[in-house]
């Protein structure tokens, strides 16, 4: 192309002219309406953030800013922009461990977004049930009489009020009348035995665990003094179908999922980085 | 910090991507005092049809994880998810790498981040560099900001990609824009489960009105994800004034149909401004504020990590146990106190002035109910002295942690070692659910523990004997005959005089209880209050003897070299009756229980054993924990 015989029209209809034309209005309207150059010392605060702002302050108070409050929030705004930008052009989030820390909080969720959408299948659902059956599991339950004993008098008169009451309760006495009140239930119907062991003791608990069924037994200790026990009935822990935990589950599922993307994407990355730790790591630890 | 900061840190502040699977079925109804509560849905087992509570059921109310921006820079990097199973029982990693784990689960708990850093509904439109990096957010930001119609047309592309799930990555959905609230809901959502577990949907209000007099109050609701996810958490950026958060509540109510309740915590942190007896901008106090505060806060958390704020012994100079676990040198700030402020502090004083102000307003404004928590800032609601958590990774468990300097205030160097290990709440409630929990709090149905799981129950009424005192029947009697703990005695007739009926239990894997004492307090005709505190109950009673009013001391088991105590002395359970002897029926009176175990192990003495830490004298060893019920009141005619 001969520069000197092109026209202004001719000129015009070339691409690399639409280009820098294009490029230029472009970096002129940025230059307008960008709100914040955050490289500069220009702070435009726009209608958008404005609003807002009021907007916020509706959400919270329930009425408008009136205008001296909307600038008074305007000039928090300012003030903290300045310092904000200050001090991050004098590196302040550079080194600072908090502000790493977040930086990798926020790639760990998107790398964790990335990983994996989408609902778990019930297949899916039912093999981390049966895979983590610990987790789900309904705990084994006791239904129980107990009459109760303090420790109060000697070793010797305490065994004694024991046996009488023992052998009252095998000829079949009413256990209502024997022992002492207390503020433990007399009659513990279908509780699961951790619920035993919190309100009786865990050895009290590990106890009606092996006890015969349907035989007055003891002394049985507890955490308050000692007990004649009969136990009624007891369930096994079991597994329950899955529509009955199905939400458990798949909190389980989900977080499973989660915590196996992340370590598979660091995995990755990891390979990527070549790294060496020149250090020794006993002393540091027994520095600590 | 700025504001600004704090908003990216909050934007940050572990946002742990959780798809909310937020079903929540509306059971609305009102606050209701326990009637047959109907079987709990998902229950492990089938609730009974109770007539009144039967289980008190255990919690922090009082929980801050990463998300709250001082947690967040302190280096807690748990989260809400972290916190919940933390306290569920589960093992959890803590900031500090520690695989741990509570001895025993709770059975429910308020998770309270600060409002403060929730607000980040603003970064996209703050340009926020993580946004920029995406085309689409990027093309949003620039609409956003050439005018009215195009950020129109841009939050309505937002919309509709929102209801398509075609949200760029880098902002799906609620992170940035609905953010840390909607997640911690969801969170809740999941792991709330009715009649096994309660996580109640709740934040924490943040007010050090202006040089850090702590105002501060949890905010719980008692309601589900359907009510609560969409709203925004007030922050204090507008105004610390309570009044504010009150007109929140009343606005949330009305709007939603739902329930919520407020808890003011660390009065002894407030220099004076808790309990004050004027408005928040000085202005005398009026019936409508009274009524307000009344409303909204029917409870007060006692004990915390940072000090109890029952009583105080300069308040109450001749209470042998009120010198316990005291932080009494300054404000949140370390700014100290000048004469007289202590007496807007402290929940005894509170309950006395708020009879006296009754008289002239009409309501009585502090009418608060017991309540406890942690305040730990960890994510990890450690209370239990051989487990002790720590206030901030700072003090996570480690040799030395003791010696650390929490804070140089204007007029005390306040280490690590006066963080107290405490405490739960113990709630009354007829079914392990938010609604059950929720109403018996509004009621005051609850008692405050420095951190032991006793038992304690507590009724008055006019015709309780001594007969009454069995401990088979006395919940059957103490509810057909008279009222909680929380509740109100209507005026007595001529000769009737307040009778009262208590039973306490020690925790199953804990130390003997030592004494019940009753607490009363009272406003004469000359509006001046008092306060007594009578012996009612005790160990080994045939040998300790009430000698002018004071009991022997129960003793001491301890032993410093191993940190081990013995059951040999102390009672297990301990329960009776008593009959007001100083009754005036004209004048407004409160009475209240605490119940003190034996002396056992403080967590100094544990870390002592388990780091060979050598402790300076004024470090304290041996403490007795105590458990402290709501009150029940006396009106007059």
């Amino acid at each position: 192309m001969n520069l000197r015989q092109v026209s202004l029209r001719q000129f015009l209809r070339e691409p690399l002219a639409h280009f820098v034309l294009i490029g230029l209005a472009l970096f002129l309207l940025h230059g307008w309406v960008a709100p914040a150059d955050e490289a500069g010392r220009r702070i435009v605060v726009n209608q958008a953030r404005v609003d807002d702002m009021a907007r916020e302050y509706r959400a919270q108070l329930g009425r408008s800013p009136a205008p001296e409050e909307l600038k008074s929030l305007v000039d928090t705004y300012v003030h903290d922009e300045i310092l904000y930008r200050e001090g991050m052009a004098q590196g302040l989030g550079r080194d600072d461990p908090v502000i790493r820390r977040r930086i990798l909080q926020k790639y760990e969720i998107i790398l964790e977004e990335e990983s994996g959408q989408g609902a778990p299948s019930d297949a899916d659902l039912s093999a981390y049930l049966k895979a983590h059956p610990a987790e789900f599991e309904r705990p084994a339950t006791v239904t129980f009489d107990q009459v109760f004993f303090d420790a109060s008098g000697s070793p010797a008169e305490g065994e004694q009020r024991f046996e009488a009451a023992r052998r009252a309760a095998l000829r079949g006495a009413d256990p209502a009348g024997l022992g002492q009140d207390s503020m433990l239930p007399r009659h513990v119907e279908t509780t699961p035995l951790d619920r035993v062991a919190q309100d009786f003791g865990p050895a009290f608990a590990a106890g009606l665990a092996e006890a015969p069924v349907g035989r007055w037994i003891g002394p049985l200790p507890s955490s308050y003094g000692a007990h004649l026990v009969r136990v009624a009935a007891r369930t096994p822990p079991s597994l329950p179908p899955l529509d009955e935990v199905r939400a458990a589950v798949a909190r389980e599922w989900e977080g499973d999922r989660r915590r196996r993307a992340l370590a598979a994407t660091y995995d990755k990355l990891r390979g990527d980085y070549d790294v060496a730790v020149k250090a020794r790591l006993s002393q540091q630890l027994a520095a600590r | 910090m700025s504001r600004k900061l704090m908003i990216v840190l909050a934007a940050g502040a572990g946002l742990l991507a959780v798809t909310g699977c937020s079903k929540s079925t509306d059971k609305t109804s009102a606050p209701q005092a326990p009637v047959a509560a109907t079987p709990a849905s998902g229950a492990y087992l089938p609730d009974a049809n109770r007539k009144y509570p039967e289980r008190v059921l255990w919690g922090d109310e009082h929980v801050h994880t990463g998300w709250s921006v001082d947690a967040g820079v302190a280096g807690t990097t748990l989260n809400p998810e972290d916190a919940v199973r933390f306290v569920r029982g589960d093992t959890v990693k803590s900031s500090t790498g520690v695989q741990t784990k509570l001895h025993r689960p709770l059975d429910w708990v308020a998770v309270t981040d600060h409002s403060d850093a929730m607000g980040t509904i603003s970064e996209l439109k703050a340009g926020n560099p993580a946004f920029l990096a995406n085309p689409t957010t990027k093309r949003w930001y620039e609409m956003m900001s050439q005018g009215p119609e195009k950020a129109t047309a841009a939050t309505l592309e937002l919309v509709r990609a929102q209801a398509t799930r075609t949200m760029p990555p880098v902002l799906m959905d609620e992170k940035w824009v609905k953010a840390a609230w909607q997640k911690t809901v969801d969170i809740m959502e999941k792991y709330n489960e009715p009649g096994k577990f309660t996580a109640f949907i709740a934040y924490e209000w943040t007010s050090n009105a202006l040089t850090g007099e702590n105002l501060h109050r949890n905010v719980i609701f008692r309601d589900n994800a359907d009510k609560t996810r969409s709203l925004s958490p007030l922050t204090t950026w507008v105004s610390g004034d309570p009044a504010t958060l009150w007109a929140w509540l009343a606005n949330y109510e009305a709007t939603t149909g739902g329930h919520a309740l407020a808890i003011p915590h660390n009065g002894n942190l407030s220099n004076g401004r808790m309990f004050e007896e004027q408005q928040y901008d000085g202005k005398p106090l009026t019936p409508e504020w009274a009524a307000s505060r009344a409303r909204w806060e029917p409870l007060f958390e006692l004990f915390q990590y940072k000090g109890q704020s029952e009583a105080n012994p300069r308040l109450s100079p001749t209470d042998e146990f009120a010198n316990y676990e005291v932080w009494d040198t300054g404000n949140l700030a370390g700014k100290p106190k000048t004469p007289g402020m202590i007496n807007g502090e402290y929940a005894r004083e509170a309950l006395k002035s708020g009879m006296r102000l009754q008289g002239a307003l009409g309501t009585n404004p502090f009418k608060i109910g017991a309540a406890a928590g942690t305040d730990t800032h960890t994510g990890l609601a450690a209370a239990e002295e051989d487990n002790f958590g720590g206030k901030l990774p700072s003090s996570e468990p480690h040799a030395g942690r003791w010696n650390q300097l929490f804070q140089k205030e204007a007029a005390y160097v306040r280490k690590d070692w006066t963080l107290s290990s405490a405490g739960y709440t113990g709630v009354w409630a007829t079914a392990n659910t938010r609604e059950a929990i929720w109403d018996a709090m509004k009621r005051r149905e609850t008692y405050a523990s420095s951190g032991p799981r006793m038992t304690v129950r507590f009724f008055g009424g006019y015709g309780f004997s001594q007969a009454d005192a069995k401990a088979g029947s006395l919940v059957a009697t103490g509810y057909a005959k008279g009222v909680p703990m929380g509740g109100d005695l209507k005026a007595a007739a001529p000769g009737q005089v307040p009778t009262f009926l208590f039973a306490a239990m020690k925790d199953s894997i804990g130390a003997n209880l030592d004494r019940v004492q009753m607490i009363k307090g009272w406003v004469d005709a000359a509006g001046k209050t008092h306060e007594t505190i009578l012996n009612v109950g005790w160990s080994e009673p045939t040998k300790r003897k009430l000698v002018g009013g004071k009991l022997p001391p129960v003793g001491n088991t301890v032993d410093l070299k191993t940190a081990k105590y013995a059951n040999s002395i102390g009672a297990p359970e301990l329960v009776g009756w008593f009959k007001d002897p100083s009754f005036d029926p004209k004048q407004r009176a409160f009475y209240y229980l605490r119940v003190l175990e034996i002396p056992t192990p403080r967590w100094t003495l544990y870390d002592a054993i388990k780091y060979g830490d050598k402790m300076t004298p004024d470090v304290p060893m041996v403490q007795q924990e105590r458990a402290i019920t709501s009150a029940i009141w006396y009106n007059p005619a």
